[in-house]
Formats: structure tokens, C-alpha cells, sequence
């Protein structure tokens, strides 16, 4: 097959397993269970089901139980929103958290807050579960016995004495990354208290590097603030902005924003991206250029370099030419950037080294981007991280010199770098104390477990990236006595047990100076955020030499030995391992391999075929003396010689969800090397390993499914998409006069495939988790799939990244095959989903052209532990074993809509129901609404010249469409980009 | 020859007959009646912890639905009152009452009552009472006469046939919205009497469709 778009190496290659995965509706064995059913059993459950069928016909009985002292303002039945804030690090997303009788159920983002925009991520829709995690830490913990926070208040008071005595000699806090002003404030305090002691942080993946290199370039540490919307040439050097960055949401929406094209005289921004792994940020590059994450550093010296030869006004010393660097590449970026002078901007990754930073700052300020597109703001209340201060602490405690270590928050013993020798230095100290959500690998070997609240449980406050203040507000009491930050930080700084609640008001009597302090602090929970407070950007003043630096970095990275080097990358859904435990996370497809549940180690196609590796082959992988068994998996555009890795796989303590999930990559970390190793060598182990994909699954065969063309083909025809093929019907048409007629269009050139709607969708709509060994038969439950197609050779691919909910089309071939009318459409144009009458007879997926359709082939929700089920939403029935399931445009969200709209005695009007996935997206990509209203938002939407449908040739009619993707080359080199024209599918 | 048969053979395809035709028929009749919802749900009248009156409250002291059952116009749920509320009036009224004692129980340990529900949809359908409500549907037309009752019980069987009777003509049903807990109101026979009672309601579209309920 000679497709232009193809989902796999697989597809391309047409191997057999691709081919069965393809041709069958359900994989073979999808119908058999997930371990040989004994004898025993089978007879068992025969047993349980003839007393069940005796039981069946007396009415069973039901409780309602009622409040004894109804809370004031608790409506049962209808849900409550209350503004909070995730923090995350030196970041922070402002949200409103829907609430059903007291329980928090649904996150989404708060319109008013500049992180959050109203969106979110799956980072962010998945916090909800960490929650109900029923593996949480539930008590206090000495030297692994229960005990109580009360007993360790008084340990630490006694403690404390000692301590205070020599000004904390002997005494050091480990903490995360954070930017809060009660936390800042009680910090402070704790260093008044003990003046000597060590504040240290640590993150296993920060923006040290980053901010290490702005205090080269400025003389001091300064947050940078990117502004993608404003910037109309884009480069990001290794960076993840529209996926792994803390603040993707904001950049999603800056970035679909700059690119928003509504006719064909609109004008879009260009990115540019140089990387090593294929990332949503490259899969959403106009031009993308793969190398070696050690070449980057000597690309910055000869951009700089090319720069200074076009005309811009910096001290970069002539650099050599980079392997793997095209002159007229080069040189079309230099004159893209340089033409967008104070609208371009500059991004370097987390993983490059302090160098590369410094050098885009300066690069910024000499493009005048400083003040547009980025601003460097002060670290207003921020404890930073830093990439060193663990190392340090390693060595004292080693040396005998700490009594006492206070880890709060995260899990160095599994994150910190390999030959820190962590865990074995904590057995030199008296007393270390773990504040922490699990009993992890840290906690094991502390003498002190306090469990730490989720932040739905706790008090707090955060800055944004941009500055901007918020409350951390909680919406339940801690489900195990848990206690917040704030509180244990409270503890250490005054030794006084003071409630989280009055330590933040403490401190925002101090930002809220002045009268009515009640008042406005009720306003700031309400709204959840405390407006104009974001930091303005500092005045940059670069110190020469950036150029002279990074070039020498270079120099010093091109020496190094050996061919291969492991890139160590955040996985973007666990946050380097905290998520562990949250099965929506880890049953979502990476945005790029679809792999679940795993993380392979990655490489080029060519890298593996030279040492003869398939996919799913395990090696070993040494690097320093260390050593790490694991599966292989190809991904095509990466650079030749890379092997990525993700971080926060292979746990042992993360609970009953993450144990023994993938392979833990920090094993092979080291403290010189966090984020690229070069000394590696990579040996086959003789086995092979079973991942799971879901890439082959729910393929439509090889049609025009994606649509795209360069802005300038847009131009000359702008109806390149549509399809002009006559239709006609076996039948008479229904018609759909009534109001509203609900329908959908998803705009591909602003989704970035960054996966937030699906598990949008999960939440809402109580969708399952089912494990790796049945998303490897294709029974994975997800109504909202991203399919994600490479486009152009192997070597140089492109992405395109799509959506696919159901289609609700208005002809659905479901409906014509189902025998028992378990789905039928109803007035408003939905393919309504009866899962009562449903007898699993899966005709309607098999007939399904679109394979949105998900089978329920095992009761999965009967062993949902109880805490669990709290997070499910009470509108959306939870399904049963042997039904059929599908997207159903969140039907509950437009009844309650109409309802709303009619006690309040007016029309329903656009943006009155959202559906999940909607509210989610980042990129505001899908639209949804009713078409019969022709000034809403979708309608136009459909109007447009973009517009087509999946498969329109079989006349299914569906209500949710798509808008062609747009692709904006520089002219100098559309000519060799794969999109050149408007033409999908061969 | 001797018969095969005997002659009482002769009856057997009568009998057959019969038994091919009656017993079936039999069949389904038991089943059509005894396992619907008509046979196994209306009636039903389970014993509550505490025999709360209906008949005393609503019918004879004539107080209204939505005191107890307050969040009715505001919630999908008609909810049962928390035990406060009975204590609002009982910590006047018979304080000392043998059968309020679990009601005095809970309110002093803070315990909830365990009420039993007597009137249940399934589980994947989703019930609005507030649609209905405000639409001007008479708790009557569900509930039954409550105010007459002594111990609830469900009057009407709650089926989907039943709720679809409604949402195909619904004019019937509909009353004034301030008659909507009036348990007596009768609708006028006249015509335009009728259509004065119906004036300044919204009009009416309940959904027919499965969507409506299911999700």
C-alpha cells in the first residue's frame, strides 16, 4: 500500500499481525476470557448464578438515607462548582472542580485563571482519581507501625528542642519545587528558626537548567514566561511546549490562536522544530528537523552564527557546520526569525543543558522578543529548583552530618540519580521524616510517614507561571485525617499545630491589606484567583558571551564517545512517576507510540534495524556500569542514534495500579547525566516482550481521513477538502426540523493530539480501565480515540493527529443491524445508546464504519474498590458486562442544558451545553452546538470552506465533521515537505 | 389384526390440540400479568422505621409537600427530609412519642435514618423531577393519593410503557403550577375552564425519544 498517511510502521510494512488487527472487527481470542476458566470456577459461578436467579424475584431493598442536619446550600441532586487551584511546581491551574452531596468529581479548568483559560489537560482531568486512589497512605506511620499525627507532633517538638539549640546544624528539609506565599512565608520562618539548617529541592524533571542558564545570561535567576500567541515564528530546540511544558494548556491555546485560519486571507504562525524524539510539539512543526539531542547545543552556535552573518546584532563566534543540518534549512529559519523580529521567539527543552538557555535568552533579546513573546519574570515566592542541591545533600548526609532530613513531598529514593547512593546515605541519619501521598520507595526506609492530603483535600495557595495568585481551596475534608503542605510546613517552621486554613488566611491578610478583608477574600475563593497580580517581566540585560559558551558546550558534547545516547524524558502522563497509580493515565495512548501501560525504550527505525532489533525485542542497555532490560519499540523521526527513555515507569511501591508497570529508567540516571547519557551500549537479551498499542486498533482502512495542504494551496482553492461526490439514499431521509439539532466540528489545524479530551471523556462518562493484557486484545474502553497518522518516508515524517468520538451520523449503519433497537436515533439527531436493551450481539460495531463503538466483554467496574466508585459520575449509568458503549455527546450535559434552559424560562442558546471534550480542549478545536442556530459557533464552523466528513462517500451523514489541517512552510522549502498539496489518502 | 391403538386414542389430538394452544397460552398470560411491573411493583408498601404518617401530615394538618421534600423544584431528586427537619415541629409536638424515639436517636447521635424507598425507576433511567414539576405535573399523577394513606405504597407501576402513556399526551395531566401539590385538584370538565387552568404554563414537549431518560 502506497498511503501517503499511515498509522504504523506496521501498516506501512503490512505485516501480518497489522493485517489480522485490521481485518477483524474483534481480535482473535477477544471473545475468550482473560485466564483459562477452572473447572471449579465455572462452578462456582454457576452456583452464585442459580441463587441470584432465586433471589430475583423479590423486590429488593432500598435505603434512603437522608442528611440528619442538612448542609446549608447542599441541593441533593444537583452539583455544586467551586473554584481551586492545582499547584505544579513553580506553575500552578486555576480550576473549578464540580461537587455532587460533598464529593468532587469533575475538574475543569477556570475561565478567569491565564494557566487554565477554561481548559485543561490529562494531567489535570486525571488529578480527580488520584483522589480516590485506594492505595493512598491512610495513617501516620513510625518505622512502618501505625501511629498518629499527634504522636508526631510531639516527636517533632522534642526533636525540635535539639535542633533549635544549634540553629539547625544537623537539620535539612528535601521539598519540591514550589511557588506559594504561605509556603514562602513559613519557609522564611522555618530559616529564622533554624538558620543553619538546609532547605534543599528536588525534582527528578525541572527547569534547573533552564533557569541555571537565565542566571547566566542575566546574573540572576528569572522565570521565563512564553507568550506563543503573540509569536509568529516559533522555534523549539528539543522543547515539548505543546505537551510536556507545565504551562501546555496556555501555549495550546496561544499556539491554535496564532494559527486560527477562518478564510483563506487569515494568516497563520510558523514553527519550527529540532529534536530527537518525536514530540507533539515536532508532530505540529511545519518544519521539523530530527538530531541527536547532543548536536542541539552545536545547531544553537551555528543559528546564532547564521544570524550574525544575516544581520542581527550579536557577539556569536563562526561555528562549524552540524551533521544532519541542511545550509538552506538553516538558513530559511534564520530569515523566518529574522523577519519576525519582536513576534518571534525562541524555546529551548528542560533537557538542554544550562548553555543552550543562555544562549536563547540572549537570542530573544537580540531578536527583541523580550517583553512580546517572552518576558523573564522574578521568582516572586518561589522556592526553585535546582539540579545540584541533592547531590550536596547526599554527601553530608553520608558523611555523618544530618541528624535529621525532612523529605516533603516526592520520592527521591526512587527518583534520585542512580549514583547518588540516596537510599543507602538516609541509613546515616537518626530520624528521616517522609510527608507523602503513598507509602513508596521513600517512605519504606523512612522512621516517620506522615500521609500528605490531595490539594481537593487542602489549603494552600500558588503564584501561576505568569505570576498570578490563587487559593488552593479545598473541596473535602481529607478522607484518611491526611494533612495539607501547608499545615506539616506550618509544623516544622513554628512548631505549632496550626490548622492549613488560618496559616493561608495568615498570609493573605498580608495581600489583602486593607479593609474588608472577608469580603475580598470571599471573592478571591469565588473567583479563584486574585486578579492584576500576575509579575510583570524584569528588563533583560544580557552579559556577553552566551554564543562563546554554548559553542564550547558543543564542542564538549560532540567529543563525546560512542554512537547512541539516551535521551531521559518526563513521561507527560505521570509526571515522572507520582502518577504512577492513576489507571486512566496509564491506560492513556502515549500522544505519539499509543503505547499503554509501558514505556519501551525508542528508536529510529534505521537505529534498530542496524543492530537487527524488532519491535517488542527486549536489550540490555548499559550506561555507566548500569544496567536496564526492557522491550524495544521503533518510532519513526526519531534521530538516528537516540534512545529515549521515559521516566516514572518500573515502581515498586506505587500501589496496586503501578507496581511493576514498565522499567524504571532512573535505574541508568546519573547525577553528570540527568538528561543524556552517551556512553551506551545496547546488546539484544534474546527475549521479546509484550506491549500494548493501540495504534492498529480501530483502523478505517486506507481512505482520505486526514485532509490537509500548505496555507498557500489553501489559498488557491480553498474548498480543497470538500468532497463532490453525488450521494443518494436506498430510502426515505429523515428530517431534522426540530430545534436544537446537535452536531460537532473538530478543527485538526488546531488539535495538537494532546490527549486532554480523552480522558475528559473518561471522567464524565465513567469509562473503565482495563488493563494491559485487554487493550492488547483491542478491548480498550476509550469513546474518544486519537488516531495519530505519520505522513511522508520514515525517516523525515510528519503527524497529523485526529479525534474520533462517535459520529452520530444521521444515516448510522449501527442502528440498521442492531436486533433489538438498543440504538436508535432520536429527534435531536443522536445516535442514542439504550444500554438496558442491549444484548451484545456487537452487529452495530461490526457495522460501524468509524470503529468508535466499545464492547463491555467483561464486567469491568465489579472489583472497583469502594473509595473508587466515588469518583463516578452519578448522571451516567455505569455499564454492565455484555453491552455496547459509545460517545453519546455526553447526553446528560444536554439534558440538563434544556432543563436549565427551560425553568429559566428562555431558548436554549449557544455555549449553554458543552460536552466534556469540548470544555477540555486546550486548543478550543471542538466545537459543539446546535446547527439549526446559524449564528452558533459550530454552525459556522461546518459552513466552513475546511469542512468535510470521515467517509462521506458511504452517505452516513455524520453530525460531526472535520476541518482540514493547514500546514504553513517556509517558501524557501515547501517544495520537500511531504504536505504539499491538498491531497489525503492515494 | 388387533388395533395398534387403542380407542381412547381417538382423544389425542384433541388433547393436543388443547395442550398446544392453552398451556401457551396460559404461559404468557402468567407472565404478561404477574411479572409486570402492574403485579409486582404497584402495592408495594414496605414497613418504614418509623410509621410516619402521610395520611396525618399532608392529609389532615394539610402541610405541604415541599416543607419536607423541599428540593423537588430545584433537583432531579424529590429529597427525603433530613431528620432535623421532622424535629423542627416534634420538638414541640409529641416529644415524648414511643415511635419518634429512632427519630431522636439519630438526631442525637447524628446517625441518618434508614428509610426504605417505595417508589424506584431502574437504575439507567434518569428521573427529573424538576422538568416535571415545573412543567405543572401533579405529585398526584405518580404518587397517588399520599395525603389519603397511612404507610405509602405505589400506586401506579412506574413502567416504561406507563411514563411513555404521559409523555405521548401529557395535556391531561397538567394543572396550574400552584395546584402542582394540590392532592384534591380535579381538572375542570369544561373546555375553556380547562384552558384557563392550563393558561401561563410553558408549553409542554416531553421527550419520546430514549435519550430523554436513558444515558
Amino acid at each position: 500500500m502506497s498511503a501517503e498517511y499511515w498509522r504504523s510502521l506496521g501498516e506501512l510494512e503490512d505485516s501480518p499481525e497489522s493485517r489480522a488487527f485490521r481485518e477483524r472487527e474483534f481480535t482473535e481470542g477477544a471473545s475468550e476470557p482473560p485466564d483459562a476458566v477452572s473447572r471449579r470456577t465455572l462452578l462456582g459461578l454457576l452456583g452464585a448464578t442459580a441463587s441470584l436467579a432465586g433471589l430475583a424475584c423479590r423486590r429488593p431493598e432500598e435505603h434512603i438515607v437522608p442528611y440528619v442536619e442538612a448542609p446549608e446550600q447542599i441541593v441533593p441532586g444537583v452539583p455544586r462548582r467551586y473554584a481551586t487551584t492545582l499547584p505544579n511546581g513553580t506553575s500552578a491551574y486555576g480550576l473549578v472542580v464540580e461537587s455532587h452531596e460533598g464529593r468532587p468529581t469533575k475538574i475543569e479548568g477556570n475561565e478567569l485563571h491565564p494557566a487554565s483559560l477554561g481548559s485543561s489537560s490529562a494531567r489535570v482531568q486525571a488529578s480527580v482519581l488520584d483522589l480516590y486512589d485506594p492505595d493512598r497512605s491512610q495513617a501516620v506511620l513510625r518505622r512502618g507501625q501505625p501511629s498518629s499525627y499527634a504522636d508526631f507532633v510531639a516527636a517533632w517538638t522534642e526533636r525540635a528542642k535539639a535542633h533549635a539549640a544549634d540553629g539547625g546544624e544537623s537539620l535539612a528539609v528535601l521539598a519540591l519545587p514550589q511557588s506559594s506565599p504561605t509556603l514562602a512565608r513559613l519557609v522564611a520562618d522555618f530559616r529564622k528558626s533554624y538558620p543553619r539548617a538546609r532547605v534543599v529541592t528536588w525534582a527528578p524533571v525541572s527547569d534547573a537548567n533552564a533557569l541555571a542558564g537565565i542566571a547566566r545570561a542575566a546574573g540572576r535567576p528569572l522565570l521565563p514566561v512564553h507568550h506563543v500567541a503573540k509569536a509568529r515564528a516559533i522555534l523549539a530546540l528539543d522543547a515539548d511546549l505543546l505537551h510536556a511544558d507545565p504551562e501546555m494548556i496556555r501555549h495550546t491555546r496561544g499556539f491554535a490562536a496564532g494559527r486560527r485560519v477562518k478564510g483563506p486571507e487569515d494568516a497563520m504562525s510558523r514553527l519550527w522544530a529540532v529534536e530527537a524524539i518525536f514530540s507533539i510539539t515536532g508532530g505540529n512543526a511545519d518544519h521539523r528537523l530530527r538530531l541527536p539531542a547532543r548536536r542541539i547545543p552545536a545547531f544553537v552556535a551555528a543559528l546564532a552564527a547564521r544570524l550574525r552573518a544575516d544581520g542581527l546584532a550579536i557577539d556569536a563566534p563562526a561555528a562549524s557546520e552540524v551533521p544532519g543540518v541542511e545550509a538552506g534549512w538553516l538558513g530559511a529559519l534564520a530569515q523566518d526569525l529574522l523577519a519576525h523580529r519582536g513576534a518571534s521567539l525562541v524555546v529551548a527543552g528542560p533537557r538542554q543543558p544550562a548553555a543552550v538557555h543562555a544562549a536563547v535568552a540572549a537570542l530573544n533579546a537580540a531578536l527583541g522578543n523580550v517583553g512580546t513573546t517572552v518576558e523573564y519574570r522574578e521568582p516572586t515566592d518561589a522556592l526553585l529548583p535546582s539540579a545540584g542541591g541533592l547531590g550536596e545533600l547526599v554527601t553530608e548526609l553520608a558523611a555523618g552530618k544530618l541528624k535529621t532530613l525532612v523529605v516533603l513531598g516526592g520520592n527521591p529514593a526512587y527518583d534520585a540519580p542512580a549514583d547518588l547512593g540516596f537510599a543507602a546515605a538516609l541509613g546515616k541519619a537518626e530520624e528521616i521524616v517522609h510527608y507523602g501521598s503513598h507509602v513508596d520507595e521513600t517512605a519504606a526506609l523512612a522512621s516517620w510517614h506522615v500521609p500528605s492530603a490531595h490539594f481537593l483535600e487542602s489549603w494552600g495557595d500558588a503564584r501561576a507561571a505568569c505570576g498570578t495568585l490563587s487559593v488552593v481551596q479545598p473541596l473535602i475534608l481529607p478522607l484518611y485525617g491526611s494533612k495539607s503542605l501547608v499545615e506539616v510546613t506550618g509544623l516544622l517552621a513554628s512548631g505549632e499545630d496550626k490548622p492549613g486554613y488560618e496559616l493561608v488566611q495568615a498570609t493573605w491578610r498580608g495581600i489583602l491589606a486593607g479593609a474588608d478583608f472577608d469580603k475580598r477574600w470571599n471573592r478571591v475563593l469565588h473567583d479563584g484567583l486574585l486578579p492584576e497580580t500576575a509579575i510583570a517581566g524584569a528588563k533583560l540585560d544580557v552579559r556577553p558571551g552566551a554564543f562563546a559558551e554554548v559553542a564550547s558546550a558543543a564542542q564538549a558534547l560532540a567529543s563525546a564517545p560512542g554512537e547512541l545516547e539516551i535521551v531521559f524524558q518526563a513521561c507527560p502522563k505521570l509526571e515522572g512517576g507520582a502518577s504512577a497509580n492513576n489507571g486512566w493515565l496509564q491506560e492513556l495512548p502515549d500522544a505519539i507510540s499509543k503505547v499503554t501501560w509501558d514505556n519501551p525504550l525508542l528508536m529510529s527505525p534505521a537505529t534498530a534495524a542496524a543492530r537487527g532489533l524488532k519491535d517488542e525485542d527486549v536489550v540490555k542497555l548499559q550506561s555507566g556500569g548500569r544496567s536496564l532490560e526492557l522491550p524495544v519499540l521503533r518510532v519513526p523521526g526519531m534521530a538516528d542514534g537516540t534512545l529515549a527513555l521515559s521516566l516514572g515507569y518500573g515502581r515498586t511501591h506505587a500501589g496496586r495500579v503501578g507496581n511493576g508497570v514498565g522499567f524504571n529508567a532512573y535505574a541508568l540516571r546519573t547525577a553528570a547525566g540527568l538528561d543524556l547519557a552517551t556512553d551506551v551500549t545496547l546488546a539484544p537479551a534474546g527475549r521479546r516482550a509484550d506491549l500494548a498499542q493501540t495504534q492498529e486498533h480501530g483502523a478505517m482502512e486506507g481512505r482520505r481521513l486526514i485532509r490537509e495542504a500548505t496555507l498557500e494551496h489553501y489559498k488557491q482553492e480553498p474548498k480543497f477538502a470538500s468532497d463532490e461526490t453525488p450521494l443518494f439514499s436506498l430510502w426515505t431521509e429523515h428530517e431534522y426540523k426540530t430545534k436544537p439539532q446537535w452536531g460537532m466540528v473538530i478543527d485538526l489545524n488546531a488539535c495538537t493530539g494532546c490527549n486532554a479530551c480523552s480522558v475528559a471523556c473518561q471522567s464524565e462518562n465513567n469509562v473503565p480501565v482495563v488493563g494491559k493484557d485487554q487493550v492488547r486484545r483491542g478491548r480498550e474502553m476509550a469513546w474518544l480515540r486519537i488516531d495519530r497518522y505519520f505522513t511522508g518516508s520514515v525517516e523525515e515524517p510528519g503527524a497529523a493527529f485526529q479525534p474520533v468520538p462517535c459520529m452520530q451520523c444521521e444515516n448510522a449503519p449501527c442502528e440498521q443491524v442492531c436486533p433489538v433497537a438498543a440504538t436508535v436515533h432520536d429527534a435531536e439527531g443522536l445516535n442514542a445508546m439504550v444500554y438496558n436493551r442491549c444484548i451484545g450481539t456487537r452487529y452495530c460495531s461490526n457495522n460501524c464504519p468509524y470503529k468508535v463503538r466499545r464492547f463491555n466483554f467483561y464486567n469491568f467496574t465489579k472489583d472497583t474498590p469502594r473509595v473508587l466508585k466515588l469518583v463516578n459520575n452519578p448522571d451516567v449509568t455505569v455499564r454492565a458486562r455484555g453491552v455496547m458503549e459509545k460517545c453519546t455527546y455526553c447526553v446528560q450535559r444536554l439534558s440538563s442544558a434544556k432543563i436549565d434552559a427551560r425553568l429559566a424560562g428562555r431558548e436554549l442558546k449557544d455555549g449553554d451545553a458543552r460536552t466534556a471534550c469540548q470544555q477540555a480542549c486546550p486548543a478550543e478545536a471542538i466545537r459543539f452546538g446546535d446547527l439549526m442556530d446559524l449564528e452558533s459557533q459550530v454552525a459556522k464552523a461546518r459552513s466552513s470552506d475546511r469542512t468535510y466528513a470521515l467517509l462521506a462517500e458511504l452517505n452516513t451523514r455524520p453530525r460531526t465533521t472535520y476541518q482540514a489541517r493547514l500546514r504553513n512552510p517556509h517558501p524557501a522549502l515547501a517544495a520537500a515537505e511531504p504536505v504539499a498539496k491538498g491531497e489525503g489518502h492515494a | 389384526m388387533a388395533q395398534i391403538f387403542p380407542q381412547s386414542a381417538n382423544k389425542f389430538p384433541l388433547v393436543l390440540a388443547l395442550a398446544g394452544v392453552v398451556l401457551p397460552a396460559a404461559a404468557v398470560g402468567f407472565v404478561w400479568y404477574y411479572f409486570s411491573p402492574r403485579f409486582t411493583d404497584v402495592g408495594y408498601q414496605p414497613v418504614q422505621p418509623v410509621p410516619y404518617s402521610h395520611k396525618l401530615h399532608a392529609g389532615e394538618m394539610q402541610i405541604d409537600c415541599r416543607y419536607c421534600h423541599a428540593s423537588v423544584e430545584r433537583s432531579a431528586v424529590a429529597n427525603v427530609p433530613p431528620t432535623q427537619a421532622c424535629m423542627n415541629c416534634h420538638l414541640l409536638v409529641a416529644r415524648q412519642a414511643e415511635s419518634l424515639a429512632p427519630i431522636r436517636d439519630s438526631l442525637k447521635n447524628g446517625v441518618p435514618m434508614r428509610w426504605l424507598r417505595v417508589h424506584k425507576l431502574g437504575e439507567y433511567a434518569y428521573f427529573n423531577h424538576r422538568a416535571h414539576v415545573a412543567s405543572g405535573v401533579g405529585c398526584v399523577s405518580c404518587h397517588g393519593r399520599v395525603d389519603e394513606m397511612e404507610v405509602v405504597r405505589q400506586v401506579e407501576p412506574l413502567s416504561m410503557s406507563w411514563c411513555l402513556d404521559c409523555h405521548r399526551n401529557p395535556e391531561p395531566h397538567l394543572r396550574p403550577l400552584a395546584e402542582v401539590t394540590n392532592m384534591g385538584w380535579k381538572p375542570a370538565r369544561d373546555p375553556q375552564a380547562r384552558a384557563r387552568q392550563l393558561e401561563g404554563l410553558r408549553p409542554v414537549k416531553p421527550p419520546v425519544d430514549c435519550s430523554g431518560c436513558h444515558r
